[in-house]
């Protein structure tokens, strides 16, 4: 499959597939915690600006665990995901398929200072466009992965929900074929639908929207619904 | 099996597993307080339904099953395995305990990276010193005349009322600066061994020339005795963390370099591990000096012999700390 998965083997025997984040959204998702982090020291520093002189050593403390431990603590603590990352559908995982524990949050975000070299994230970027699962160094060492988060899908009720034996014998990846099809054409506008249903007309025997109809009870029949 | 027929005869199943994992699998202390009123399927069960999830999943891939029936397994097969197979909750109860002996075993642990980490730092902090007691004219060549005068005036014997080793700023002010600055230094002295080691000696280098020279030219131009009072204290928390920030980087260097019999992924992947925890024992080491740096060090008032004798104090504490900390335990209690 043309596609960044990571195949976790897990004890039970099973392959998990990791769908592995690449540079862009983990890019933007860092960009989106820096404006977070921007704003929180603005706050702060509005806040203790009130406290005079001794409110700038309270600014720098806060400036040291925004700085360092933001991230950290986020992903420790939030199930891998920093506000930035959230608002991608990013998530910060051990290599193994597992949330990520304190200690490989602490070690990646600590590592930053190496991807960040010699500016704006050019190791981190070169590391993550090298490497099959987008790992920037920090990564690497700490044994972790930024993957997308599976998106829920809306179990969909069948278009129409009589069933039709396919003419031939399909083979298997025909079969699953027509079962995508019939699982994804329905968020398709109607001319689309049409478009592909055209495509399998040696197996219908018809065009447009009465092909279209055909492909779905295929699907059912394949599927078992009857 | 027709895919339908699979879904209609497992659907409880997994409709009882993904009720247990929202219900039971968020929190565990939520979990044992609401244990009564639970009525689903039992904890116990739940290793057996997740190992029994991981069949259906199998089986539905190799029987070709469509994405519908395969990612939402998946989804759920995940949710579980992050719940068997998740890191375990660091015990904070016992941070005390690693800070007091995990801590000082693992330092011992890496003991050649930390005798090549503290020659790096202490040597050109001793060369440069006497160097300027030999040539006092070398410090110009090291730091900018401005940087100079304002070294003079931070530890000027002429000025008592003045506090020591500060331009202007409030003890809480000061504090804060220098975890910042310093907690700063160490980590990057510990990250930057990644780039084959050479990071973290150029670190420990450059500082340690730096301290040499700013101690080499107060002790030259006779400004010495306020500078030692202030540096007494501190310097053994201070510089100790610096030199085993620097340690734990050179020992990720090395295991990039010669990782021994194994991987070079996995040999990082543990030299990283030890560094983090180095690195956590590190922060509370230049927290403490900082406080110590903020609140005691910058007391002119001060009996030169209390401050020296503390400054002795501190010091023997470390090194004891170090040598000895945590050496009766068995040996799994390290990682803490």
């Amino acid at each position: 499959m043309l596609d960044t998965y990571r195949e976790v083997v897990t004890p039970e025997g099973v392959a998990l597939h990791l769908p592995a984040a690449g540079p862009m959204p983990r890019a933007l998702a860092w960009a989106i915690d820096f404006i977070v982090r921007a704003a929180v020291m603005m706050a702060m520093g509005m806040f203790l600006g009130v406290f005079g002189r001794g409110g700038t050593g309270f600014y720098a403390v806060a400036m040291f665990l925004v700085y360092w431990f933001y991230p950290v603590a986020f992903e420790a603590m939030w199930n891998g995901r920093t506000p930035g990352k959230r608002a991608l559908g990013l998530r910060v995982i051990a290599g193994n398929g597992a949330p990520v524990g304190w200690l490989a949050a602490f070690t990646r975000n600590l590592l930053r200072v190496v991807d960040m070299l010699p500016l704006a994230y050019a190791t981190g970027l070169v590391s993550s466009l090298v490497d099959p699962w987008g790992r920037r160094l920090g990564d690497m060492v700490a044994g972790t992965l930024v993957v997308h988060d599976a998106r829920a899908r809306e179990p969909q009720p069948a278009a129409v929900d009589t069933a039709l034996a396919p003419s031939v014998a399909l083979r298997p990846y025909e079969q699953a074929a027509l079962v995508a099809f019939a699982e994804r054409a329905p968020r398709l506008s109607e001319a689309r639908q049409a478009e592909l249903a055209d495509l399998a007309e040696p197996l219908t025997g018809a065009r447009g929207s009465t092909a279209v109809t055909r492909l779905y009870r295929m699907a059912n029949w394949l599927l078992g619904r009857r | 099996m027709k895919q339908e027929h699979f879904v209609q005869r497992h659907q409880p199943e997994w409709i009882a597993f993904e009720h247990w994992l929202d219900e039971r699998g968020e929190s565990a202390r939520k979990a044992r307080a609401e244990r009564r009123n639970w009525h689903g399927l039992s904890d116990a069960d739940m290793p057996s339904r997740y190992r029994r999830l991981c069949q259906q999943l199998a089986l539905a891939r190799r029987r070709g099953y469509s994405p519908v029936v395969t990612d939402r397994l998946q989804a759920l097969m995940h949710r579980g395995h992050g719940l068997l197979y998740r890191t375990p909750l660091p015990h904070w109860q016992r941070a005390a305990h690693f800070l007091l002996a995990g801590f000082p075993r693992l330092v011992r642990a890496e003991r050649g990276c930390m005798l090549a980490s503290f020659a790096l730092f202490w040597i050109p902090i001793a060369v440069i010193f006497a160097a300027i007691q030999w040539q006092p004219e070398l410090s110009s060549s090291l730091f900018e005349p401005a940087q100079l005068m304002q070294f003079e005036r931070m530890y000027d014997p002429a000025d008592p009322a003045r506090k020591l080793g500060r331009d202007n700023g409030t003890d809480v002010a000061m504090f804060g600066h220098y975890v910042w600055n310093n907690v700063s230094i160490a980590f990057r002295t510990f990250a930057s061994g990644l780039v084959l080691g050479v990071g973290s000696i150029v670190v420990l280098i450059t500082n340690g020339v730096m301290i040499g020279g700013v101690a080499g030219h107060l002790q030259a131009v006779g400004h010495g005795d306020p500078f030692w009072r202030f540096v007494a204290a501190h310097s053994a928390p201070e510089l100790t963390a610096i030199v085993i920030a620097g340690g734990a980087g050179l020992r990720l260097g090395l295991a990039l370099i010669a990782p021994g019999q194994r991987r070079r992924a996995d040999a990082l992947v543990d030299a990283g591990r030890r560094g983090a925890l180095l690195c956590a024992g590190v922060l509370a080491m230049l927290v403490f000096a900082a406080f110590v740096e903020a609140f005691w060090s910058s007391i002119a008032w001060m009996p030169a012999w209390i401050k020296y004798s503390v400054g002795g104090a501190l010091w023997a504490l470390t090194a004891a700390w170090l040598l000895l900390g945590g050496r009766n335990l068995p040996a799994e209690d390290a990682g803490a």
